[in-house]
Order: C-alpha cells, then sequence, then structure tokens
C-alpha cells in the first residue's frame, strides 16, 4: 500500500442484524482526490462513513486512514480526519466561536495555533459576521458551514462529509460547493450525496454504492459512458384530442410494436401520457443514431410526430441505471420486499432519513 | 483527562445557559429554605441547633429532582440531537466523554450542596449569631450528602445512556432514587430478611450515620462502588453502538 493512499478499504463489512447495510465495500482514495460518494438514501454511505471515523465498527472486513486501522487506532484516526455528519449536529446553546474553541480544545490546539486556524477557517467558511451568535439562531446553511469549520479546524489532511448540501437551498448548495473546490485543493475529501449535480461540479472521480455494494467506481467520464446508451424521446399526437390531422389513428400498442421493430432500438418503454401525446422512451447504442428511421417510421405509419430528441445520458440517468434497476428487479420478488426497494429509490422526502434509519426499515421489510 | 474536563466544562456551561442550572438551585433552595423554616414551625421548633431536619430533606431533593435533571441530558439528548457522533468522532475516548458528563453532573449536585450549607454559615457564623453549632455533624453529614450524590449521579447517566428520551431517563432516575430512598422507612417498620435487605440497599439507612456524625466505611464504599459500577456500565452501553 502506497502511501498516499489516505482511505482504504479491504472487503468492509457492516451488518445490523440480519441486514447487511455494507457488503464487502472495496476502495481507495488517494491525497488530493476530491470523491463524490454517491448512493440513494439507504445505500450504505453514512455506514461506511461512520465505521471510516471509528463511531462504529466493521462487522468484518478493514479500513485504514492515512495507514491507521479504524479497529485499532480510532484515536490516531480521528486525529487525521475532519468530519461533518450529516445534518451538521451542533450544540444549539453555544456561539460559533464557543463551538469552535470547543472542537480546537478537544483537538489539543494551543491557543496561538487555534487563533491562527480559527481565523483561516472562519474566512474560507464565511463565518466572520455570525461569530458571536449562538448557533440555534443560525439558518441551515450557516449550520453546515460550522460544521465545516470545526471539521477543518485542526487543518486535517483527509476530510469526511457526510451529504453536507442536503439541507441547503441551491444558492447555498453553490457557495458551499465553492468552498469545498478551495479547501479540496491540498486536502482528501470524501463526500456523500444523491445530489449528482454537486458531484459533477465538485468532484473528480465518483464511487456509486447501491444495497451496500459498490456498482461504480471511477473517474466521472468513465462512469458516464458506463452504460453505454443513448436516449430518445418520441411523442406522436393521440387522435383523441380535438384537432386531429394526422392520417391514420395510432393506437398504444401498435406504437410500441413499431418503435421495437426498428433496428437498433433496445428498450421501448411509454413514458406519462396526456391526452394529446403519446410518448416513448427507447434505449439504443451510443454510436447509432435512429433519428431518420424514427422519423420515416412515423411518416409512414401516417401519424403526426410531436417531439424526437436523442439524448447522450447524463450522470444522472447511469446512477438511476445502477441504483434504481438494482430496486425494481428486486421487487418481482415479493411485496414484502417492495416497501424496501422504494426506500432505495430516494426521492427528496426522505433527504433527511440517515442511513441507519432506513436501513432499519428495510431490515424490518425484509424480516 | 484534558479532554475529560473540556467535556466537563463544555457540559457545565450549557448547564447554565439553559435554565437547568437556576432550576435546581433555586428551587431546591427554596423548598429546603421552607422545610427548614416554616413547614411544621421549622427548625425553631426543634430547639436545638442541630441540622437534622436538612439532612430528612436533601437526600429526597437529590433523588428526586436534582439528580434526575442534571443528568437526565447527559447522553440521551446527545443521542436523539445526533451530536453525540460529532463528539465520539473527535479523538476523544469514550470513557472520557462518560466521565466528563459525570463531573459535570456532580458539579451540579455540588453547588446545591454548597449553597445549602450557607443555611448553617448564615445562621451561626456571619451575619446570625444564634449560638455555638456542633460542626462535626454538618461536615459529616455533607460528606454523605456529597457521596449520595456520587452514586446518584452514575445511576442517572447510566439510565440516560441506554435510552434516546430525556423524560424517560428523567422518570427512571427520580423513581429508583425516590425508591432507594423510600427504603430506608420500610427498613425501620419492617424487620427480619426483608428489612435487613432493604436497609442494606437504601441509600437512606446508609446516609443515616453521617447526619449524627458518623462516617461508615461500609457506606463510603457502598455508594462509592455503585458510582463505579453505574459509570462502566454507562461507559459500556455508550460503546455499544459501536457493535448494534
Amino acid at each position: 500500500m502506497s502511501t498516499d493512499v489516505m482511505i482504504y478499504t479491504n472487503d468492509l463489512s457492516k451488518s445490523f442484524g440480519s441486514f447487511r447495510a455494507v457488503d464487502k465495500i472495496n476502495f481507495e482514495v488517494r491525497r488530493g482526490e476530491v470523491v463524490g460518494f454517491l448512493g440513494p438514501n439507504g445505500a450504505g454511505k453514512s455506514t461506511t462513513m461512520r465505521i471510516l471515523t471509528c463511531f462504529i465498527s466493521p462487522t468484518s472486513g478493514t479500513a485504514r486512514i492515512h495507514g491507521h486501522d479504524v479497529f485499532d487506532e480510532p484515536l490516531k484516526v480521528r486525529e487525521t480526519l475532519g468530519y461533518l455528519p450529516q445534518r451538521a449536529p451542533l450544540y444549539l446553546e453555544m456561539s460559533v466561536l464557543e463551538y469552535l474553541r470547543f472542537a480546537g480544545d478537544l483537538r489539543h490546539l494551543d491557543g496561538e495555533t487555534f487563533r491562527k486556524r480559527a481565523r483561516a477557517v472562519v474566512e474560507v467558511c464565511g463565518l466572520a459576521q455570525v461569530l458571536g451568535k449562538e448557533i440555534r439562531h443560525l439558518s441551515h446553511g450557516y449550520r453546515q458551514r460550522v460544521g465545516l469549520a470545526q471539521a477543518l479546524i485542526h487543518d486535517p489532511p483527509i476530510l469526511i462529509l457526510d451529504e453536507p448540501t442536503s439541507d441547503l437551498d441551491p444558492n447555498e448548495k453553490t457557495e458551499f460547493l465553492e468552498y469545498l473546490k478551495q479547501i479540496g485543493k491540498e486536502r482528501t475529501v470524501l463526500l456523500s450525496t444523491h445530489n449528482l449535480n454537486e458531484v459533477e461540479s465538485a468532484c473528480s472521480r465518483a464511487i456509486i454504492i447501491s444495497k451496500g455494494r459498490i456498482v461504480a467506481d471511477g473517474p466521472l467520464e468513465e462512469i458516464r459512458a458506463k452504460s453505454g446508451k443513448v436516449r430518445y424521446v418520441l411523442s406522436i399526437q393521440d387522435a383523441t384530442g380535438s384537432a386531429y390531422r394526422g392520417k391514420n389513428t395510432p393506437k398504444k400498442g401498435e406504437v410500441e410494436s413499431a418503435l421495437r421493430s426498428i433496428k437498433g432500438v433496445a428498450k421501448v418503454h411509454e413514458l406519462p401520457n396526456d391526452d394529446h401525446a403519446l410518448t416513448y422512451e427507447m434505449a439504443a447504442d451510443k454510436d447509432s443514431d435512429l433519428r431518420p428511421e424514427l422519423f420515416q417510421m412515423v411518416v409512414d405509419k401516417g401519424w403526426v410526430l410531436l417531439e424526437l430528441h436523442k439524448d447522450t445520458q447524463t450522470l444522472e440517468d447511469v446512477f438511476r441505471h445502477l441504483t434504481v434497476g438494482e430496486a425494481r428487479r428486486n421487487r418481482k420478488l415479493g411485496s414484502a420486499q417492495e416497501t424496501a426497494s422504494r426506500d432505495d429509490e430516494g426521492d427528496d422526502d426522505s433527504d433527511n432519513d440517515d442511513d441507519g434509519d432506513s436501513a432499519d426499515h428495510r431490515a424490518s421489510a425484509e424480516a | 483527562m484534558q479532554n475529560t474536563l473540556t467535556i466537563a466544562r463544555r457540559e457545565l456551561r450549557s448547564f447554565f445557559d439553559s435554565l437547568v442550572a437556576y432550576v435546581v438551585v433555586g428551587l431546591s433552595i427554596l423548598t429546603v429554605g421552607l422545610w427548614f423554616f416554616v413547614a411544621g414551625g421549622g427548625v425553631w421548633q426543634v430547639d436545638r441547633a442541630n441540622f437534622g431536619r436538612m439532612f430528612e430533606a436533601l437526600p429526597w431533593l437529590l433523588a428526586l429532582l436534582v439528580i434526575p435533571l442534571v443528568t437526565m441530558r447527559a447522553i440521551a439528548e446527545e443521542k436523539r440531537s445526533g451530536t453525540l457522533e460529532l463528539l465520539i468522532t473527535m479523538p476523544v475516548k469514550d470513557s472520557e466523554v462518560i466521565l466528563g458528563k459525570y463531573l459535570a453532573a456532580l458539579a451540579m449536585c455540588f453547588i446545591l450542596l454548597a449553597c445549602a450549607l450557607l443555611f448553617p454559615i448564615a445562621m451561626f457564623v456571619w451575619p446570625w449569631h444564634l449560638g455555638s453549632l456542633d460542626w462535626g455533624p454538618i461536615w459529616s453529614g455533607f460528606i454523605g450528602l456529597a457521596l449520595f450524590s456520587a452514586a446518584g449521579t452514575a445511576m442517572g447517566l447510566l439510565f440516560s445512556s441506554i435510552t434516546e428520551s430525556q423524560i424517560i431517563a428523567f422518570f427512571i432516575t427520580a423513581f429508583l432514587l425516590g425508591l432507594l430512598v423510600a427504603l430506608g422507612m420500610l427498613a425501620q417498620y419492617v424487620h427480619g430478611t426483608v428489612g435487613d435487605i432493604a436497609g442494606f440497599l437504601s441509600f437512606e439507612s446508609r446516609f443515616e450515620g453521617f447526619e449524627r456524625g458518623l462516617i461508615d466505611t461500609r457506606a463510603v464504599v457502598y455508594f462509592l462502588s455503585i458510582a463505579v459500577i453505574c459509570l462502566l456500565i454507562s461507559f459500556r452501553s455508550l460503546e455499544s453502538r459501536k457493535w448494534s
């Protein structure tokens, strides 16, 4: 293992009862890398981070931070880390400065070093205006900044941030990612999120995890290319609308089978329709361009084409493909698992669910 | 040790930042004062320069109000709000977290006891001189109360560490400590094995000697062992998060 490897895990697993929250995870993060740790809610992101910060112990496997084993040298590990847990749980009755001093004391910074570091983190995190304020009176955005500031107070080489942007409004998010870029210049950062835009703007590499397993790990370009598909969306006018001008009336089954019959179309999937349109989504190989064929087919059938476009797959699609796909497959196994996989799709309402909790739901659903 | 003190200092500050410290001290002194001077004619009816009345009230007060109040939040609230995760992932040992919180809660009890000590001082030293007071039983009584608090606080911390609700921690602690004090009365009226067991377990029976000026080693050992055992269990309970 080279000295450049800052975070190292080998077959890391964690079970809660019969439920495997993290299942044999292997990855390395090197010096200076900013890595996005992606996955739906309940995928095991927080659990992994809690193991790395020695809050909980793995059931099996090893993890090393800066060469220190999380099991044997928890204090050494924590000294090298700055950690911001989900939703920045701070002591609300303390003022920002008091809190930073408390963190500095626990990290054994002497007065001089503390002043120097505090000045630096206050500047980076933009806290100068609120130093004397009680944390309870701060907005989520500011609390998140205070959380980041305490994680940086001892100038750690490694930062672990658990969903640092989940409670922020769009402006705060952008700002936070700006800080992150500055901070990430000389540090190793592992950042968990389920928001892909953040990864695209702040990270060079992503690890995607689903149901406790790593499903993709690599530079963003590589992950984007992973599925090797392009997507087409086609809408044709529905005859039930008032002013239909087509020669023939399209029927659902007919459209679908016509689309399927085109060479190169891999998958046809009906999208939500309104009264005026029938809309389908198709996947095809990356290098092909099926638009002429699709257009010709619609003309031949005598239908009215409303919309036709081709997307290269975004990271979002890859993410969904890698994570939701698995959930869907599981849904077929039985109704009990249906609730379990729904948790996985990570709609925004459940943003605040921490991984441990949803892990519990799932464990009970699977029982 | 440095970490323990840092944590204890923070805890203590948060008692004073919230209402807890003022409720504990204010309410307690008011209750003790009423009981001591007013209820049933107060100390004036006793016709002796004796603080027995005060030592009757303080154990109940500690058991039912003070100790549950200062320990209920210790770990339960931190677990609920998630701050525990941030605290524990700092380079501190679990034992330092437990000890720091214990010291802070105990310090609150001692602050109350120090306030209660103002009663005899005010009456017999300054500003009033109501006569000469036999200080021996006063000191031993307060040593007894300190040991009582040491054991009770450890117990409260234990219940705070096994639940996420500070209300539940409060009631379990108050109930059990209340029971341990009440067992002393049972021991006085019931004889035989039951009475012996009650007397052995009761904080009140153990404390009785102290208010008469007797420092009984068995009682000292009893209180201290309870404190140590409860602290060890709280430590284990905090550590168990790793394996659950």
